[in-house]
């Protein structure tokens, strides 16, 4: 301790390489350091990459749409490179298209309910008592309906369409956000730091957002990785009972409902979307490990 | 206790029959029963005695951070240049903390925000009070790290890249920033070895006279005492048992629990001598013993000693001492 402040002069010059290096710029070389999250990261800019330019990628009303009875369930080939399904159209310009609305669904709905949750989850870590007490018994109602439940009575009461349906998978997950953020709250509220930041004067307000909140980015970033994986999943399964994205619209739920009854002897078919679902699950996994990692100076070596 | 120059101007902090308990289902811990306290402008009180004594639960109380809702403030008054801190608004009580009122946590390791820069930090108090933006602050903060030997550069860095001698330095930096009147110091040593523990004890000396701080030194430590301190109390069970400037307690000192304290210190000069340790433990402060508290561990115990408790009593302008052998006599009985 007394040579930092003794060798001044070339100790300065030492620690002009931490100054240079800005949170964001510390944050990125952690990341970059975790080859699978790196990985990750790839695989969700090209998901993301590939919905944007559908349009480009193939012709929406020709390709996705358009029915083809002659082509029908033709096996991948050179004209069709995930082949074709029962009613002729493309399978691979279908998943294209269909990525566009699982990931505006899938973030919206998870972004919702992380706001929604997060805020009475932290309010109820954060205070305790009685106010603990109520948020978190309101929630425990929410909870008891299983999430497709909940998210299709909301679906059927308003009608389908994608914003009723990115609200009713976001109000179904608000309870598991509520849960997770009160949970690693109550962890770090307790802790010397947050009474220090009282000594100083802190409102809560501050104390909540920046001591609290931000020493639980970790779990909170694993969990809306899981449920971003997880709505995915869910408007799969409420376009499967009819009460997503309706039929003729590519989604990967209602193509895998759909190909399903032809699975025995024609496997692409749902091999096609489930690899989909699949390969986004991952990338987000991977994404929000490698964030938690990066975003936890603690980890560093 | 009671306190003879009670309303003298210059008060920087007041305490007068502090009572403090906390209450659980099936027990009340007794931690406060009873202190009074006062700080002079300018001047360092040394609060001493044993783990569990009341002193961190005393310190808490001036800046009304009492842990809710287990600990209930039973009785008793803090004031700050006069103001009750117990009668403030939220609003009153946060422009307080760490503007007039600072505090020094007693682990460094925990009290620092590890996912925050140690010049946020520290930059955070001079927003809250001073009303700087980022970057303003961000200097001073800057200037507050040179101030306690760090240089400015490691701003930019995390707890922890530090070493514990130099987050205490940080933590006392955070403390200072808005040069408060009343530096309230827990245990500020006690998770440092003692090279580094000599080396923040001079910087606190210095800042003290440097902005002509109050400060309440709450410790164990004697030599701490000695080192940094005008006045001591000596607490006991949640009662000051002894009061008095450093000449009366390192040379006159009366309460027996006092001279244990010392007893229980090697004497550098006197290397044959044993060490003498006070008998027994502290008692359980959920089932205090009647009459005085001390009486169980004491050598001069009498009979009345276990039936009444003592009253305070004022042997000269500055010294007094509670305890049954004084109630008649100023000099020494131990």
């Amino acid at each position: 301790m007394e040579s930092t402040t003794r060798n001044y002069t070339t100790r300065k010059e030492f620690f002009k390489q931490y100054k240079k290096k800005s949170r964001m710029q510390e944050i990125w070389r952690m990341f970059c350091k975790n080859k699978l999250a790196v990985l990750g990261l790839i695989l969700f800019i090209i998901i993301v990459a590939v919905a944007v330019a559908a349009p480009l990628i193939a012709d929406y009303n020709q390709e996705a749409l358009k029915i083809n009875v002659p082509q029908r369930l033709k096996a991948p080939n050179s004209e069709h490179i995930l082949g074709t399904d029962e009613m002729g159209r493309d399978i691979f310009a279908r998943i294209v298209h269909g990525a566009r609305i699982s990931l505006v669904v899938g973030l919206s709905s998870v972004a919702l309910a992380l706001f929604i949750g997060g805020a009475f989850g932290a309010i109820a870590g954060f205070f305790g008592g009685k106010t603990d007490n109520f948020i978190m018994r309101a929630m425990d109602v929410f909870l008891c309906l299983p999430d497709v439940l909940l998210a299709l009575a909301i679906v059927a009461a308003f009608g389908t369409n994608l914003v009723n349906m990115t609200i009713a998978i976001g109000l179904s997950f608000t309870p598991k956000f509520s849960r997770v953020v009160r949970s690693a709250v109550m962890t770090v509220r307790g802790i010397e730091y947050v009474e220090a930041a009282r000594a100083i004067g802190s409102t809560n307000t501050h104390i909540i957002t920046n001591h609290i909140l931000i020493n639980c980015i970790g779990p909170i970033i694993v969990q809306v990785t899981l449920y971003v994986a997880s709505a995915i999943l869910t408007i799969s399964a409420l376009s499967f009972i009819g009460l997503g994205i309706q039929a003729p619209i590519p989604e990967w739920g209602n193509m895998l409902a759909s190909g399903r009854a032809y699975m025995r002897d024609h496997a692409y078919i749902v091999m096609a979307p489930g690899l989909a679902i699949f390969v986004t699950i991952l990338a987000l996994n991977l994404l929000g490990d490698g964030l938690r990692d990066a975003l936890d100076p603690r980890l560093k070596q | 206790m009671d306190i003879k120059k009670v309303n003298e101007d210059g008060n920087t902090l007041e305490i007068r029959n502090l009572v403090i308990h906390y209450i659980s289902d099936d027990e009340t811990v007794k931690a406060v029963n009873g202190v009074d306290i006062i700080i002079r402008s300018g001047k360092t009180l040394g609060l001493v005695g044993e783990t569990g004594a009341g002193k961190t639960t005393t310190a808490l109380s001036i800046l009304n951070l009492v842990p809710e809702p287990q600990g209930k403030i039973i009785s008793g008054e803090v004031l700050l240049e006069g103001k009750s801190v117990f009668e403030m608004t939220e609003h009153e009580l946060q422009d307080m903390r760490g503007d007039k009122v600072a505090m020094i946590f007693q682990d460094p390791m925990t009290s620092l925000n590890p996912v925050l820069t140690v010049g946020d930090q520290i930059a955070e108090s001079l927003e809250i009070h001073r009303k700087l933006n980022k970057d303003e602050a961000m200097k001073q903060a800057k200037e507050m790290l040179e101030m306690v030997g760090i240089p400015a550069e490691r701003a930019y860095e995390y707890p922890y890249q530090f070493s514990g001698g130099m987050k205490q330095r940080v933590v006392i930096a955070i403390a200072l920033a808005c040069s408060p009147d009343l530096l309230i110091a827990d245990e500020p040593t006690t998770a440092l070895d003692v090279t580094i523990q000599a080396q923040v004890l001079n910087l606190i000396n210095e800042l003290k006279q440097k902005y002509h701080m109050s400060m309440l030194m709450i410790t164990h430590d004697l030599g701490i005492v000695a080192e940094v301190c005008d006045e001591v109390s000596v607490i006991y069970g949640g009662r000051i048992v002894e009061h008095g400037t450093l000449e009366d307690i390192f040379d006159n000192m009366r309460h027996p629990y006092t001279k244990g304290l010392f007893g229980a210190l090697p004497d550098i000069e006197v290397r044959r001598s044993e060490l003498k340790p006070i008998k027994g433990l502290m008692p359980d402060p959920t089932n205090l013993p009647p009459g005085c508290s001390f009486h169980p561990r004491c050598d001069y115990a009498m009979e009345v000693c276990s039936k009444v408790a003592p009253e305070n009593r004022w042997l000269d302008d500055t010294h007094c001492v509670e305890c049954h052998l004084y109630k008649d006599t100023n000099e020494s009985r131990l």
